[in-house]
């Protein structure tokens, strides 16, 4: 009853969204005969410091509180309070943005350009989380996250997707990395944000390809458990790996497990390790020597990638604008008809000399040609890696979560019948 | 564990409001993507009745009632667009309402139902058939990753890397050669780097074969400039004088294509309803919108339908047609007549002549020379040019070269045969996008050159060799006006974009820009102290030609397509009804006469032996006193 209302509340911070959404349907400026002047265009101020140390309290607040509800009071409703709580809060509140997914772009970018200076919020933003996965895994995943919030309240009838897909989709959070990584290093774009799925529906204000693309999230989101999260989200990749090392991470049992298996299918996220009791089919010797092969061809996994990187890295370029203009005059295909873009048009009226814009596109493809190189090795990589971590095997006799893949959720506590501390059974 | 009691009303309630509301989501989606699919296939500003009711306020511009009529139906349209536009918005609103209610109520059945399952049955342990499983799948997404991405590499391969890395080699090697030969390459040294960047590309490949004519560079060697000055000057080659190109009109807007042209005692008064000082007048087989070029008494010109091609003489003293000769059946020409617009039509580029043969050229891109008797000499095909308004860029003949601006929308070239076998002499690649201008040839003093405009530059060539000679990056869009050229300044205009002024010399300059009046069809004529620029919607602008100080602005009441002439220190402007509006080229307006022609026209006039020759919508007319 309580998540009932929890989801009533959430529909009325949506419907105030929707009247204030209403408010600012723009038409274009008419032209008065009458002599009547148009007001002027008031630009929105930028954000007030205190708020943005509010924002910055909030999320430390959260994933303190998440977390001691994760860890301590091991309680799944908490943890589902406190997701509602972030969703209206970071999502519908603070409309998907500053956001820790995002915060990757802006940390790249000050990396890459000495000229940018990343503010203080969005590092803390990117840092925050990772910090408190380190210690006490993906605990931001499980309710701070307004994506993975949003994408929990809609899992209605979650099916496993079986190894192949599995295998085939975990790598794409990988590229997505990578791409999002070399685009921001490049100064080209921020394509994380530009095709964030939930910024529209947070803002109710989105291309028709955006919202049809949320659409097909959150359709997708009913019969599989967090989409995004598990199968796009680049912040992922890293909370991942953090969480990996993590030093006090959930536990399925508070205690020892009684192997009851209740829990053995309560994870919707497919990110329960099994017992392993059956023993290796293949000798130990024939692992390590498998292990070692996919090691030593690691590099070449790398040099592959890096090489179709390097081939590709026009068609990755061409997502620059400054690239696709120098691509418009050098080779004109404009369509019978069709007028030329609104960039052109205005490059043209700046006067700039095409020189000068050969000459940046040249630069720019040549960062594109590195950056190729790396993305393709980085590919390479992950999949060499991906590959070799399969071959470590550890057996296991408990049902315990996967560190890297698991969101920290807590469903799974509900499902174990012992109780905290003793080991005793809850009926 | 405390579980709520699940009420089986509750649950049935909550599954028939998702089942409700997963309907209405299901309906309003649809009719957003059918209403999405419909705004976007609209453009509100130009509807077909919009277009129409535009049109007939450019024939008509005074109506003031089809004004208030335009603007009733822009609101309209407008009111339309946008409310559609408000369906979808408050559509989607409405569909994520529903969508809300879906997932509240299936939450709210979850949570009312028992929750925990039962033990599942144990189940064979799979665990090592699915790592190999998800091993091998891992195996597959690399090799699907590295075909992919370089399959998509080479679908969306467009060689701009390559060739910015040309243009950098060949700007360093450009600079690298600038101190060491800067006097054997003359003037164009001087450029800018962008300009040499673009000569040094253009320089790479002088003569190719990559049109469709390839037969004829395959056929022959192809001449190096030595050999081509001495071919153009040999005894054998005949070519008109400098006297006989002033005294004929063998070209669209005079003896150079600047609108300039010589002579006196030109007809300021006639009625062509009446027949006022009208010589003849003679109805054309035809229609095309190309001018009439005169060679001694010799009138010329051409017509085509979608299904006819058709070159045209005419007796000069009678207005007999002497001969008309169907050049439809060129080998190479199209099966059907290419779409083109309708004010372009089939039959745009005037025609040109060196007194031994005539030239005409379609859009269809057939090329033909006809003998004085009309007998083919030679066709050719040049391909279908890839223009949407349909191809108009007139001929021009330089010595025994017949020169053809062939711009369109992807391979644009200069090109230049010899006049006599139809051989391509050379064929000059242009980096610009597709114009409906026509060259012009100007002598500078020291040399003729060539030039051309077209999105993005005025660029001058030699007209012997169709070497680059230089450039100046300064129009965009689709140019459609020729270029003037008077007392060393180079005039070129479109609309949307500029009027400016190249002065010549080492390098050449913009003298002067401006925006305030712009061309987008008829092109300006200029002579040493002034430039008229005249718009299509009938305003003439008078400048300084050499300051672009604005000295006058004159509106007519009617539109104008043809270009204006310069003759005898007269302006002739023809507007769209055929009145010919005629004033001295001076710095304050001074009309000196209008003269009706009784049918419409968008061709500019020919003159030539004291005779102005006007092509109309139907009619050739003959005028002189």
């Amino acid at each position: 009853m309580k998540k009932g209302i929890a989801l009533t509340i959430l529909a009325l911070l949506f419907a105030w969204q929707m009247i204030s959404t209403f408010a600012i349907q723009r038409f274009p400026k008419p032209e008065f005969e009458s002599g009547y002047i148009t007001p002027e265009t008031l630009l929105p101020s930028p954000r007030a410091e205190i708020l943005e140390v509010l924002d910055v309290a909030v999320l430390l607040l959260a994933l303190s509180v998440v977390t001691w509800a994760v860890l301590k009071r091991r309680s799944r409703n908490l943890v589902f309070w406190i997701s509602v709580f972030s969703l209206a809060y970071f999502g519908f509140y603070r409309e998907g943005c500053v956001c820790s997914i995002g915060a990757i772009q802006n940390v790249t970018m000050a990396l890459f350009n000495g000229s940018y200076i990343i503010p203080w919020t969005v590092l803390v933003f990117f840092m925050a989380p990772l910090l408190f996965t380190l210690i006490f895994g993906r605990t931001f995943c499980a309710g701070v996250c307004p994506f993975g919030a949003l994408q929990d309240l809609i899992s209605w009838q979650p099916r496993t997707i079986g190894p192949r897909l599995n295998a085939v989709l975990g790598i794409i959070p990988y590229i997505y990395l990578g791409l999002a990584v070399l685009y921001a290093a490049t100064g080209t774009d921020f394509i994380i944000c530009r095709y964030d799925p939930f910024v529209g529906i947070f803002r109710l204000n989105a291309t028709f390809g955006m919202f049809l693309f949320a659409g097909v999230l959150l359709l997708s989101g009913l019969f599989l458990a967090r989409p995004y999260c598990r199968f796009l989200c680049p912040y992922g990749v890293l909370l991942n790996w953090v969480s990996r090392f993590s030093k006090y991470h959930l536990t399925i049992t508070p205690s020892v497990c009684i192997q009851c298996r209740l829990c053995e299918d309560s994870c919707p996220y497919e990110a329960i390790e099994k017992p392993v009791t059956v023993k290796n089919p293949d000798s130990r010797k024939r692992m390590v020597r498998k292990f070692m092969l996919i090691v030593l061809l690691s590099p070449f996994f790398m040099l592959l990638g890096g090489w179709t990187g390097s081939h590709i890295h026009e068609s990755l370029a061409r997502v620059n604008g400054k690239v696709r203009m120098a691509e418009e005059i050098l080779h004109p295909k404009r369509i019978a008809g069709q007028s030329e873009t609104i960039e052109m048009t205005a490059f043209k009226a700046s006067g700039k000399p095409a020189k000068e814009l050969y000459a940046e596109v040249t630069g720019i493809l040549r960062e594109f040609y590195i950056g190729g190189w790396i993305l393709g090795g980085f590919v390479g990589l992950t999949i060499g890696g991906l590959l070799a971590g399969r071959l470590i095997t550890r057996y296991r006799t408990d049902f315990e979560p996967n560190r890297g893949t698991c969101f920290s959720c807590a469903r799974c506590v509900d499902y174990c019948p012992v109780k905290t501390g003793t080991g005793s059974i809850e009926l | 564990m405390n579980r709520m009691k699940p009420s089986k009303q509750t649950i049935q309630l909550l599954n028939r409001i998702a089942l409700i509301s997963g309907i209405v989501a299901f309906i309003l989606c649809i009719l957003i993507i059918a209403n999405y699919i419909q705004v976007k296939r609209i453009d509100p500003l130009n509807t077909p009745a919009m277009t129409v009711l535009l049109d007939r306020l450019k024939s008509n511009p005074g109506d003031d009632a089809l004004r208030t009529e335009i603007r009733e139906l822009d609101l309209l349209s407008r009111k339309a667009f946008f409310t559609s536009w408000w369906q979808i918005r408050t559509g989607g609103y409405i569909l994520l309402a529903c969508v809300l209610v879906i997932v509240i109520c299936l939450k709210w059945i979850e949570l009312i139902r028992p929750k925990i399952p039962p033990p599942p049955e144990p189940v064979k342990e799979d665990f090592w058939d699915q790592r190999k499983t998800r091993q091998r799948w891992i195996i597959y997404t690399g090799i699907f990753l590295v075909a992919g991405s370089l399959i998509l590499a080479w679908l969306t391969y467009t060689e701009i890397g390559k060739t910015l890395y040309r243009q950098e080699i060949a700007r360093q090697g450009t600079d690298s050669r600038q101190a060491t030969d800067s006097l054997e390459r003359g003037p164009d040294i001087e450029l800018t780097i962008n300009q040499l960047q673009r000569t040094g590309g253009q320089d790479s490949t002088p003569v190719t074969g990559t049109d469709s004519e390839s037969d004829a560079t395959q056929s022959g060697t192809t001449p190096g400039n030595a050999d081509l000055e001495e071919q153009s000057n040999g005894p054998q080659q005949a070519f008109p004088s400098r006297e006989e190109i002033l005294s004929n009109a063998m070209t669209f807007r005079g003896p150079d294509a600047n609108g300039v042209v010589n002579g006196k005692n030109f007809p300021v008064s006639w009625n062509g309803t009446t027949g006022t000082n009208v010589r003849w007048k003679t109805a054309i087989p035809l229609s095309g919108n190309n001018s009439p070029i005169v060679w001694k008494n010799r009138v010329f010109l051409t017509g085509a339908s979608t299904t006819k091609r058709e070159v045209y003489c005419i007796d000069a003293g009678t207005g007999k047609i002497l001969w008309q000769t169907d050049v439809s059946a060129i080998p190479g020409t199209p099966s059907t007549a290419p779409k083109v617009d309708r004010e372009t039509g089939l039959a745009a580029p005037t025609m040109t002549t060196d007194g031994q043969r005539t030239y005409a050229i379609f859009a269809t891109g057939d090329l033909v020379a006809l003998d004085m008797e009309g007998k083919l000499a030679w066709g050719k095909n040049l391909g279908l040019p890839k223009n949407h308004y349909g191809y108009s860029s007139s001929l021009i003949m330089y010595r025994n070269l017949l020169i053809v601006q062939w711009d369109q929308a992807e391979g644009a070239s200069v090109k230049a045969f010899d006049g006599t076998t139809g051989k391509l002499i050379w064929n000059t690649p242009r980096d610009v996008k597709l114009s409906w201008a026509s060259p012009i040839l100007v002598n500078t003093g020291n040399r003729m050159e060539l030039i051309l405009s077209a999105d993005p530059c005025v660029v001058s060539y030699d007209p012997a060799s169709g070497k680059e000679l230089w450039r100046v990056d300064c129009i965009y869009g689709e140019v459609g006006p020729s270029l003037a050229y008077a007392g060393g300044y180079v005039f070129v205009t479109n609309e949307y974009a500029r009027l400016a002024a190249i002065k010549l010399g080492n390098p050449p300059q913009i003298a002067w820009e401006s925006t305030d009046y712009l061309s987008d069809i008829p092109s300006p004529v200029a002579s040493d102290d002034y430039l008229f620029l005249v718009t299509s919607y009938g305003v003439v602008v008078c400048h300084n030609a050499k300051t672009g100080e604005e000295y006058w602005v004159k509106e007519l009441d009617n539109s104008v397509y043809s270009s204006p002439v310069l003759v005898d220190g007269l302006v002739y402007l023809l507007d769209k009804t055929g009145i010919m509006h005629i004033f001295k080229a001076g710095k304050v307006y001074q009309p000196v006469g209008e003269a009706t022609l009784g049918e419409g026209s968008v061709c500019t006039p020919a003159f030539a032996g004291g005779r102005i020759f006007i092509r109309g919508e139907k009619n050739l007319y003959c005028i002189g006193n």
